[in-house]
């Protein structure tokens, strides 16, 4: 009777003491862990490349003959007397389709201009008696510096949007007390023998940090 | 069941008490837990970059006077330059007058290229690795708007592809943000130019901001952010693009080193299909005055949550 209250004190003595020095032991396994690290770090995940500095080029597609002309540029390839002889236009050449057919020294020229692919006299934007001109629809006759009033003799309100800076690129200063805004010219982006945009190459996306669970969907969403 | 010894212990034992046995015990415990705790403190003594009691004591942007912040500037120069090695021009540019800022997007232009999402990345130095982008190109199926069907991920050959448009998302610099509402401790605040920016100093990266933003619009700085020295943008704001902390948020500010100096954002300029526009809503000429009076302007992205993004997504006809 009287035993059994000091033992069970010698009892929850040792149990205590076995806890603690429990606890002791595993911290110090843990301390030792930390500080020797046996596991070693994770491997480390593939670096993300660096985007291609491509992409972040804010050059044009094309160059106008204006942006020659202001770069003091070779002008060659404007220089239709060197090959065509003047004051006698040259005769144009169609197949059975009545489509043009492109003479080998103008292979570059890829006649794109409207789905509808009517639009393939050279002459309706050259002028056939002076070629270093052109001549829009409505009987202007302009200088290549001003494409632009050509184009806007047909694309009138894309022109507007134009004027308006609401259509094509853009740079320089929003504000124009501060600075000048430079506002690109139509055959800056457009090839005027086929202005549609050709497909590119997208910039990479967000890296997803591991490889895809589930290829990414070709098709279209449903 | 037997209750522990009714005698009362003595408050303090007598030193008489104190057993060699009892005394190695507890130095052995002692010593062990003040070696864990040493191990775990490890990364501390790891960290090199402790941040200086100037940068720790400083105030709140709004806070700042003119010379304080001048003083702040030629700091922040100085980390900046011992980071990377190059001097930059750090600027605290303020709003001007009369002036809201006003971005509108043609959908039908967006060819998906993802240009802009690199250029704002280059121009805002972003970390690159981890990597944080501000613009989120979304490509979406004709004929719906259902942001359940955009794909982010999308990775052709060529864009535009047969049957998707493409939306870029950034900030939309909400009138009525909720990101600033839950900001608990206001680093975070809409400009009168209509530019929602953050104090990267005063923010405790809570991250409430980025669950309210609607928009996926903020991103925040997991890991101390990464940019390669060769592409540091040197031309640099307060609350702009200079290099961001581990820890704090960041979003699309319209680029302001670049728009309060009137210049045009840099998405905008490298954007090949000139889909983007910007401007001064006040002013009737520019361009997206233009634009919000002529053009079919379609949405302000979920607009039904009365945001009232400065963000408009138009079409061209």
């Amino acid at each position: 009777m009287d035993d059994r209250p000091r033992n069970g004190r010698l009892n929850g003595r040792i149990r205590t003491a076995a806890v603690l020095w429990g606890l002791v032991a595993s911290f110090a396994i843990l301390a030792a862990a930390f500080a020797r690290n046996p596991w070693g770090r994770p491997a480390p995940r593939e670096a993300i490349p660096l985007v291609d500095p491509a992409f972040l080029s804010t050059a044009t597609n094309r160059r106008s003959y204006a942006d020659l002309v202001r770069a003091k540029e070779d002008l060659s390839d404007y220089d239709c007397y060197a090959c065509h002889e003047k004051g006698k236009p040259p005769t144009l050449r169609f197949d059975e389709h009545q489509n043009l057919v492109i003479p080998p020294e103008h292979a570059d020229i890829v006649m794109g201009h409207g789905e509808h692919g009517r639009n393939n006299n050279c002459f309706n934007c050259h002028n056939e008696n002076n070629l270093e001109l052109l001549q829009s629809r409505d009987g202007r006759v302009l200088k290549f510096q001003d494409s632009p009033q050509l184009c806007g003799s047909c694309h009138g309100p894309t022109y507007e949007d134009w004027e308006a800076g609401a259509h094509g690129r853009i740079s320089g200063f929003w504000n124009r007390t501060l600075g000048l805004i430079k506002r690109q010219d139509c055959v800056n982006c457009h090839n005027p023998h086929s202005p549609t945009f050709q497909g590119r190459k997208p910039a990479p996306g967000p890296h997803p940090l591991r490889p895809p669970a589930t290829p990414v969907r070709a098709g279209p969403v449903h | 069941m037997s209750f522990p010894d009714p005698q009362p212990h003595p408050a303090v034992p007598p030193a008489a008490d104190v057993s060699r046995r009892s005394f190695l015990r507890t130095s052995a415990v002692l010593t062990a837990g003040l070696a864990a705790l040493a191990s775990s403190l490890r990364p501390l003594f790891e960290m090199d970059d402790f941040p200086s009691a100037e940068r720790f004591m400083q105030k709140y942007y709004k806070e700042l006077t003119p010379e304080e912040m001048a003083k702040v500037l030629r700091r922040i120069e100085g980390e900046v330059e011992k980071q990377y090695g190059i001097r930059p021009h750090v600027r605290d540019l303020r709003p001007m007058d009369g002036v809201e800022f006003v971005y509108a997007l043609n959908l039908t232009r967006c060819i998906g290229c993802r240009k802009c999402v690199h250029a704002c990345v280059q121009e805002n130095n972003q970390s690159r690795d981890p990597e944080i982008q501000y613009i989120r190109v979304l490509r979406m199926p004709h004929g719906s708007l259902d942001i359940d069907k955009a794909e982010h991920n999308y990775a052709p050959e060529s864009v535009p592809e047969k049957g998707y448009f493409y939306m870029p998302v950034q900030c939309q610099q909400c009138r009525n943000p909720p990101c600033v509402k839950v900001c608990p401790v206001h680093a975070t605040w809409q400009e009168t130019d209509g530019i929602t920016v953050i104090d990267y100093d005063w923010c405790i990266g809570c991250r409430y901001c980025e669950a309210a933003c609607p928009y996926w619009a903020r991103h925040f700085n997991f890991a101390k952010p990464a940019i390669p020295k060769d592409r540091l943008n040197p031309e640099m704001a307060y609350l702009g693009n200079r290099p961001r902390l581990q820890g704090v948020m960041e979003k699309c500010h319209f680029c302001i080193q670049r728009t309060r100096a009137g210049r045009y954002p840099a998405c905008l300029e490298v954007c090949p299909a000139g889909a983007r526009k910007f401007g001064n809503i006040l002013d009737p000429n520019s361009e997206v005055s233009y634009i919000l009076r002529t053009k079919r302007v379609f949405i302000q992205l979920k607009e039904e949550l009365g945001t009232s993004p400065r963000f408009f997504y138009y079409f061209d006809v």
